[in-house]
């Protein structure tokens, strides 16, 4: 009781400061939790722990940030956990693909983006199909015409099958007219793995992934799935350009607040990461990593954030994938 | 030649008093998390990752490696003297680890531990400098067919696991393996089990069934027959705390099987340090001349799993420095610190930072060398916990397991679920159900399934997939002898018992 009171009074003070000097913006005032829905190592956690190694380089943000894993069930328990810290000011999470595909398809999560505060979308992953080096498909047709002549044996190997490499799969299997098998596997390790001791003939991947195998001649990569052709791949023709009309199937990186954030608390967080945006130490780290800069706040990511949505459903659906939302 | 010249300038590199310091504070903090329960290396690593990035990358990842090999070194601890598997890998030193400690004979296991961890793990380094590209290429030829063939081994292991009746083993099996299909279902997005909890969507975490079931199995079942006083002896006298003379000739063959197992096992990117402990463990127990012993304290129990543990570090850092491609989720770290530096991780990056990779496995060998220096001294210490009478001891132990799995995910979920396997640990030692083979099938069930769907959707249902391929064959032919010993020897018995009766 004695510490809610306190609470009530602190925030009367802060509110009664914020009303007579106006100027005075939200800064922490303590260490800031950056939630991550995956475990240390996963491509998350690093996105995270990479995006605070830049802020602290900038040194723009006055207090210490602190990457926390909130593991478990593809993203929904970080998104519960989310939910539950309504209007909390010192929490931040990451959020990815997965946070509008999973409640759409798991009964269990019961929170959707709608309900949280999206801050800034940041980068997003580009793909690309790719095969062995020594593989006889060197471009999309050849690999879908082999796809005819024997249905069923070519195989792709990739993830979950609500995954980006699967949806993908399904819409690319639809323009061509062709099928192959999608064989799941739990890493990404695996995947490649696989596709390098010639398991599986494709991987949809991103080409981060690859660059290396690229570069030492052991993966070629056939098409690249985006509207506009990549600049580390900018050789290779985009699927569109090889005459299939195949829709981009966006994955996207960000940050995301909990419901009810305070408005001048996601103004300051708006204001920090569109100033890393602009820094050079990020620009450098998004071409390292081979993402696409994403950089979009307020309006235009709300409507990013409807669209995406709708965009996801009609995928997932056209994939065969069933939907509780 | 041209490996000895790079040898010589990684040891100039690793020698640098800053690097030198990188890699003893890594080691230093592995040591440390490695005892800690819950905490593993690869969160850690996480942990010190921005700083790393502050560092040049031969430094941090000299600190980041150091970590990884040290906490492996460190995981011994808990699971020799508390029966608290410090990670997943510590599992199955357990088995005789603890054995030893209540005989006693806690200073020996633990030096054991450290000295095999420092032997395998030096082996290791020396494999991975010697053979790491021919090796990359030959476990790229392990495809999911292959896969499925060494889980099959891995879990015809069962007999080697099995107390007094097979039966009663083979029952705790296939309760781990039913646990090991909890959680969403890969391949179909299904979920199984999870009676829409969305804390078991990921399925049950080893590390909780492994310290349910045997840390807190063994406090009830302790607290349950004895009333208080001393529960174990330690003896006076630091010649009584280490390993002796015949305990080291007695692991020889262990140190060598460990060091062999746990690096080609590493190598593989779908396999895992807790495999090559089983299989190191089940190996060393087929080819002793007193297999009966096992599970009793032998020290040769406590050398191979710990030595295939600390070996399987050089091995996974293999397709990490020739390929590009992560093993596990501590060397999915590793890769990301590389490409923040600007590495380029792949098939050229040896040949690109030749600097790089001479100074690390240099560095490797100076941090095995001081992992030794630092856990040798520590074994006396530590091996005084035990004299606490049992009404500390049993709180200590029942404390370190809970806080040891919380740190996990922070979850107090599990809490409740490892009180739940405490209470089935609990019973099955009741009823004489050994607790290995459930965790067994607990770690493979789950790849073996993966691996055998796989498989049959390559060959679109074709089951001959399976053994068709000559290294999927060979794997499954050795598994067939390992489940036909026992029942040889079974046999065996009856007809001498046949031919005593004739007489």
């Amino acid at each position: 009781m004695k510490c809610k009171s306190a609470v009530t009074l602190g925030a009367v003070l802060i509110t009664a400061c914020a009303a007579t000097i106006p100027a005075q913006a939200f800064t922490p005032e303590r260490a800031v939790e950056v939630m991550v829905h995956s475990g240390p190592g996963a491509g998350n956690d690093i996105f995270a722990r990479g995006v605070v190694g830049v802020l602290d380089k900038l040194k723009i943000v006055p207090q210490n940030m602190q990457v926390v894993n909130k593991t478990g069930g593809g993203g929904l328990v970080a998104m519960s956990y989310l939910s539950e810290k309504k209007a909390d000011t010192h929490l931040i999470a990451v959020f990815t693909s997965v946070w509008w595909v999973n409640p759409m398809i798991r009964k269990e999560g019961k929170v959707t983006m709608r309900d949280l505060t999206p801050i800034a979308r940041l980068v997003l992953e580009p793909s690309v199909m790719a095969v062995r080096a020594d593989s006889p498909y060197k471009n999309a047709k050849e690999f879908f015409a082999a796809a005819k002549k024997n249905p069923g044996k070519l195989k792709q190997s990739g993830g979950s099958i609500s995954g980006r490499d699967n949806t993908t799969r399904a819409l690319l299997q639809k323009a061509a007219g062709a099928e192959w098998q999608f064989i799941s596997m739990k890493s990404g390790g695996e995947r490649i793995a696989a596709l390098l001791g010639g398991h599986v003939d494709m991987m949809i991947m991103e080409p981060s992934e690859a660059l290396e195998q690229i570069r030492a001649g052991k993966v070629r990569v056939i098409a690249t799935l985006m509207e506009k052709r990549l600049s580390s791949v900018p050789d290779v023709p985009t699927i569109k350009e090889q005459g299939y009309n195949v829709p981009e199937v966006p994955q996207a990186r960000g940050f995301v607040g909990p419901p009810a954030m305070p408005a001048d608390v996601k103004t300051y967080w708006e204001g920090i990461f569109g100033k890393m945006h602009k820094s050079k130490e990020w620009q450098d780290y998004v071409k390292m990593n081979h993402y696409e800069d994403g950089f979009l706040t307020g309006a235009g990511l709300r409507k990013f954030s409807e669209e995406y949505e709708q965009t996801m459903r009609g995928i997932l659906k056209d994939a065969g994938i069933k939907l509780v939302r | 030649m041209e490996m000895l010249s790079g040898l010589a300038h990684g040891f100039a590199i690793a020698l640098e008093p800053m690097n030198l310091l990188w890699c003893f504070v890594g080691v230093f903090f592995g040591t440390i998390v490695g005892i800690l329960p819950g905490l593993g290396p690869s969160a850690t690593v996480a942990l010190l990752l921005p700083m790393a990035m502050q560092m040049n990358p031969t430094g941090g990842l000299i600190m980041l490696a150091g970590i990884y090999y040290g906490a492996k070194y460190g995981g011994s601890t808990t699971a020799i003297l508390l029966n608290v598997p410090g990670e997943s890998a510590s599992v199955v030193t357990c088995l005789d680890g603890f054995e030893m400690a209540r005989k006693g004979r806690a200073g020996p296991a633990l030096g054991i531990a450290a000295i095999s961890s420092f032997v395998a793990g030096s082996v290791g380094v020396v494999l991975l400098m010697l053979v790491a590209p021919p090796i990359a290429e030959f476990a790229l030829r392990f495809g999911p067919p292959e896969y499925f063939a060494l889980m099959a081994m891995g879990l015809s292991m069962v007999v080697l696991l099995a107390g007094k009746s097979m039966i009663k083993a083979l029952l705790s099996m296939l309760v781990g393996l039913w646990l090991a299909t909890i959680g969403i279902d890969l391949f179909t997005d299904g979920a199984r089990f999870t009676f829409e909890q969305i804390e078991l969507m990921d399925g049950v975490n080893f590390v909780i069934v492994a310290i349910g079931t045997f840390a807190i199995g063994e406090v009830l079942a302790n607290m349950s027959v004895q009333s208080s006083g001393q529960t174990f002896t330690v003896p006076k006298g630091l010649r009584n705390l280490m390993p002796n003379w015949q305990d080291l000739k007695d692991c020889r063959f262990a140190f060598l099987n460990g060091s062999i197992v746990g690096f080609f096992v590493g190598v593989l990117p779908g396999a895992g340090s807790t495999i090559a402990s089983f299989v190191s463990y089940g190996l060393e127990k087929a080819v002793s001349r007193h297999p009966e012993k096992f599970g009793t304290g032998v020290v040769e129990g406590v050398a191979a799993p710990e030595g295939a543990n600390n070996s399987e570090t050089g091995g996974s850092l293999v397709p990490l420095l020739t390929l590009g491609i992560p093993g596990s989720a501590t060397t999915a770290i590793l890769l990301a610190a590389f490409i923040l530096w600007g590495l380029k991780p792949g098939p050229l990056l040896i040949q690109d930072n030749p600097e790089m990779f001479w100074g690390l496995v240099a560095s490797m060998y100076i941090g095995n060398v001081i992992l030794l220096i630092l856990n040798l001294p520590l074994v006396p210490v530590l091996a005084q916990i035990l004299r606490l009478p049992g009404y500390v001891l049993y709180p200590v132990i029942l404390g370190v397991s809970i806080v040891g799995v919380y740190s996990v995910d922070q979850r107090l979920f599990d809490v409740w679920l490892v009180g739940g396997f405490g209470l089935l640990g609990f019973l099955m030692r009741r009823l004489d159900y050994p607790a290995a083979p459930l965790l067994l099938g607990l770690v493979l069930g789950d790849l073996m399934e993966n691996a055998m769907r796989q498989s049959l959707m390559m060959s679109n249902g074709d089951i001959s997939i399976l053994y068709s391929r000559p290294l999927a064959a060979t794997m499954l032919l050795l598994t067939a002898v390992l489940l036909a010993g026992p029942l040889f020897r079974q046999v065996n018995s009856w007809r001498l018992k046949a031919s005593e009766q004739e007489v």
